[in-house]
């Protein structure tokens, strides 16, 4: 059963996001690492771009296939995990902790995103 | 999602289930691709260190029998049966009269009036009806995809794992023998599609759970485990060896899919002799190639191939990224014209990204089969 932690916000592409201080955290949730597989690499997002919601920053590959990597919230991005470079293993091992990709500072606020008992409803229907 | 109503199942499906399987299609057949608490990449380590234990009963199984079988077969097929005596297996194609290539398949030489034949899932049926079709009255050929299981155990600790079950282990590469076990009957053969050391087991459909059953036990006590189809296929990519539907096909010939060698080049007779031997005489138009990935990336299936200069000079036909060499690799038909040579550097086109790799010679990771 995959795990969907109460205090995370979520999206429909199956990415978490927890608001640190004025940037916001992003990851993929267990549910979506377990549906990947082992991932293998990660193109990760440029530091300092703009990106409006929903635009494709990078791209997850696992063994099986390779999946887009959405910016949940407008913003600029600020930092991105880089230790995905030599252990994209990490977002198999540790999706909500070692295994973040990158943060975003939003430029207008955080909404429109699910919360923990809305995102187990939608991946239990799937 | 696909609909899983109308695909076939192994007579190791509910053993599947116990595991915490990820089912998908394949040929026709739902099978295990990868198993919970493993997943490709540890499935993969633990054949190549240990042993795997892979249900591959999707694959076709066909009996050609009758006087004079084992000619009649040759007469159809690529490889020169006459090459190997009874008790031999080899690597073989069935071509079409135009030269593309319906199925790559294993025949099993019983003896000279008996071969049994392994063909993919999904062309078993067609490979079946060509054969049917050509053979003599005095010659029957029967499809029995749904009469056998097929197990194969592979890894360095295989011969250990078939000695723990009481099968016999002292078989050359592409031998094979009939065994009792277990009051029945099942075919043991030094066969595999890893580049391991390795043997694939054929039992009797109803028998097939309890030998899983027996091996699963003695594989997990040499520190190996059960392995998906996920893991087969990154094993045969990092090989070079080719899957049907991708570096051969009925567009794709055996000489352009990189498997001339299954060719009997100087026999009589075989489907589709006269075009390829037309077409080795004027080299093939493309061949298949291995690229081994020299930037971070994964390539995959239909990612176009650029030279120097950016110009398109072939297709991938398989991408993955090796668990071994822990880099992208990927198979693909190059334009012959363009000259590519080992060594050369091309690059990929991954979704507008360049990839660059290297032409190198097969396998990408050295073979142990023998």
């Amino acid at each position: 059963m995959a795990e969907a932690p109460e205090q995370l916000k979520y999206t429909e592409e199956h990415e978490w996001a927890e608001v640190k201080g004025d940037t916001v955290r992003i990851g993929i949730t267990d549910y979506a690492q377990q549906q990947l597989g082992d991932v293998v690499f990660v193109q990760l997002p440029e530091e300092g771009k703009e990106f409006a919601v929903g635009d494709s920053v990078g791209e997850i590959e696992s063994t099986k296939s390779v999946s887009e990597l959405y910016v949940p919230v407008a913003g600029e991005i600020t930092t991105v995990n880089t230790a995905l470079d030599a252990s994209p293993e990490l977002i198999n091992s540790d999706p909500y902790g070692e295994g973040w990709i990158f943060e975003v500072k939003p430029s207008d606020g955080i909404d429109g995103l699910l919360d923990a008992t809305a995102y187990k409803a939608l991946t239990d229907n799937e | 999602m696909n609909s899983t109503d109308d695909l076939r199942r192994s007579p190791l499906h509910a053993k599947h289930v116990e595991l915490d399987p990820t089912f998908a299609p394949f040929g026709g057949w739902e099978m295990p691709i990868q198993y919970g608490g493993g997943g490709v990449v540890a499935e993969h380590t633990a054949v190549r260190e240990t042993v795997g234990l892979f249900d591959v009963s999707h694959l076709g199984k066909a009996l050609v029998v009758g006087e004079g079988a084992a000619a009649f077969v040759n007469s159809c097929l690529t490889n020169d049966l006459g090459k190997i005596v009874p008790g031999k297996a080899q690597y073989t194609l069935c071509a079409t009269e135009e030269g593309g290539t319906v199925d790559d398949l294993i025949a099993y030489l019983v003896s000279d009036d008996e071969v049994f034949l392994v063909p993919n899932a999904a062309n078993t049926a067609e490979v079946v009806r060509r054969l049917a079709e050509a053979a003599p009255e005095s010659i029957t050929v029967t499809d029995q995809h749904g009469d056998y299981g097929v197990l194969a155990v592979q890894g360095p600790k295989s011969t250990e794992v078939l000695a723990a079950v009481g099968l016999p282990t002292d078989l050359e590469y592409m031998s094979f023998v009939d065994s009792e076990w277990n009051g029945t009957t099942v075919r043991v053969c030094r066969t595999g599609y890893t580049g391991e050391h390795g043997y694939e087991l054929v039992p009797r459909w109803a028998d097939a759970p309890a030998l899983w059953d027996a091996l699963l036990a003695a594989v997990t006590e040499q520190g190996g485990r059960a392995a998906g189809l996920g893991a087969r296929d990154t094993l045969r990519t990092e090989m070079g060896y080719p899957l049907h539907g991708h570096e051969l096909s009925s567009s794709i010939t055996p000489s352009q899919g990189g498997a001339g060698w299954a060719v009997g080049w100087k026999k009589d007779a075989f489907w589709g002799r006269d075009v390829l031997l037309a077409e080795r005489e004027n080299k093939p138009a493309r061949r298949l190639r291995c690229l081994r990935a020299l930037d971070r990336g994964v390539p995959r299936a239909g990612m176009p191939v650029l030279d120097a200069d950016g110009q398109k000079i072939g297709e991938t036909t398989s991408g993955t990224f090796s668990p071994t060499l822990r880099t992208g690799i990927a198979l693909a038909l190059i334009d012959t014209a363009a000259g590519i040579e080992a060594g050369t550097e091309v690059a990929l086109d991954v979704r507008g990204r360049t990839l660059r790799c290297e032409v190198i010679k097969p396998p990408f990771v050295e073979s142990h089969v023998k």
